[in-house]
């Protein structure tokens, strides 16, 4: 009995049959294994969204909100009743931190979220953003651009979301 | 242990140690369970297709897939156009679609593509009889970041031609 014992504890696990199950599946999960984590950004074509019917409203001004994009920074456009008392006549402009918007991070849009908050708190319901940006704005900026206009990072909740300012963008045409 | 073992064999071959083998497999299983996915969505990121980081969240949904990178544009993995690669004003390479493929702001090579996958689902929907199996007009667009937004429109208006009406534009999810 005593030898039988000593003969088992000296033998080991066997682990062989776990290597194979192991060996097979690495390459199982290597395969559906995904190293960058992939969101989406909806929007609309503009034609299509105007030709939704929309509920009219006489009494409540349109805000239409644009922000225009080009190698001298944003222009908001469609608030001017609210921007030039807060900020003066360049109020609408946020310039880039270097002349000609040389690069992507050279555009300021911590400022246009901080305008764009400014503007919300004044249109709570509004949801709505058009994006102009100039043919040679590149896509980055562009998507930078949807990410400023679409929710204040520094201004959560207390579940620690940030605050919606216009969710729904749509990209215009664009000059020449 | 391992000693004994042999000097009871007589000597024989010593077996293979795997036990430090399967203590790697095990991390490497463990890292890649917690990197699978099951995401409808895949990119291969390369040096012509850099996606933009974003702070959206939304998850991707399957749709028809357009990769607009800097030297070709792709329609579900296909190749439909070369891209045209030139220097801007300020020294900077960049792509765009060259001209002789253009027709004023349509790009008929890709729009053509477009429509048979509009076709396909249109087909698909009658038979299936459901409307949400049929043609949703949803178009995941991945572009490369230092595409001009010129690119990008042409892409959008002649997906707009073939009934494409819903963007989606696939990001990277940022730390936001």
């Amino acid at each position: 009995m005593s030898d039988k014992r000593r003969q088992l504890e000296e033998q080991g696990l066997d682990l062989v049959p776990i290597m194979n199950l192991v060996t097979i599946l690495i390459p199982f999960l290597l395969m559906s294994a995904q190293f960058v984590n992939l969101a989406v950004i909806d929007s609309m074509l503009p034609a299509i969204v105007e030709s939704e019917p929309v509920e009219e409203k006489p009494d409540e001004e349109k805000l239409d909100l644009k922000v225009m994009i080009n190698d001298k920074g944003f222009t908001v456009a469609g608030a001017d009743k609210i921007l030039p008392e807060e900020a003066g006549e360049n109020g609408r402009v946020v310039p880039c931190h270097e002349d000609g918007c040389p690069t992507p991070e050279s555009y300021d849009v911590a400022s246009l979220t901080d305008r764009l908050a400014l503007i919300k708190d004044q249109h709570e319901d509004e949801e709505n953003v058009v994006l102009v940006p100039d043919s040679s704005v590149s896509y980055e900026v562009i998507i930078r651009t949807m990410d400023a206009t679409r929710d204040d990072q520094d201004d959560r909740d207390s579940d620690n979301r940030p605050r919606r300012l216009f969710p729904n963008v749509v990209l215009a045409g664009g000059v020449k | 242990m391992a000693k004994k073992k042999v000097s009871r064999r007589g000597g024989g071959t010593e077996e293979l140690n795997i036990t430090s083998m399967m203590d790697m497999m095990t991390i490497i299983l463990v890292f890649l369970l917690k990197s699978y996915s099951t995401d409808d969505v895949s990119v291969a990121p390369s040096d012509d297709l850099q996606i933009p980081v974003s702070t959206s969240l939304k998850s991707p949904k399957l749709a028809v897939n357009v990769i607009v990178t800097a030297t070709q544009i792709m329609v579900d993995g296909e190749p439909v156009l070369e891209m045209e690669e030139y220097t801007d004003e300020s020294g900077r390479a960049r792509s765009r679609v060259p001209a002789s493929a253009m027709r004023g702001q349509n790009i008929p090579d890709l729009l053509e593509r477009l429509e048979q996958k509009r076709e396909k689902a249109e087909g698909i929907g009658q038979r299936v009889g459901d409307n949400e199996a049929g043609f949703q007009g949803e178009i995941l667009l991945q572009a490369h970041k230092e595409l001009p937004y010129e690119v990008i429109r042409s892409v959008m208006f002649t997906a707009g031609q073939a009934q494409f009406s819903q963007f989606r534009f696939v990001v990277i999810k940022g730390n936001g």
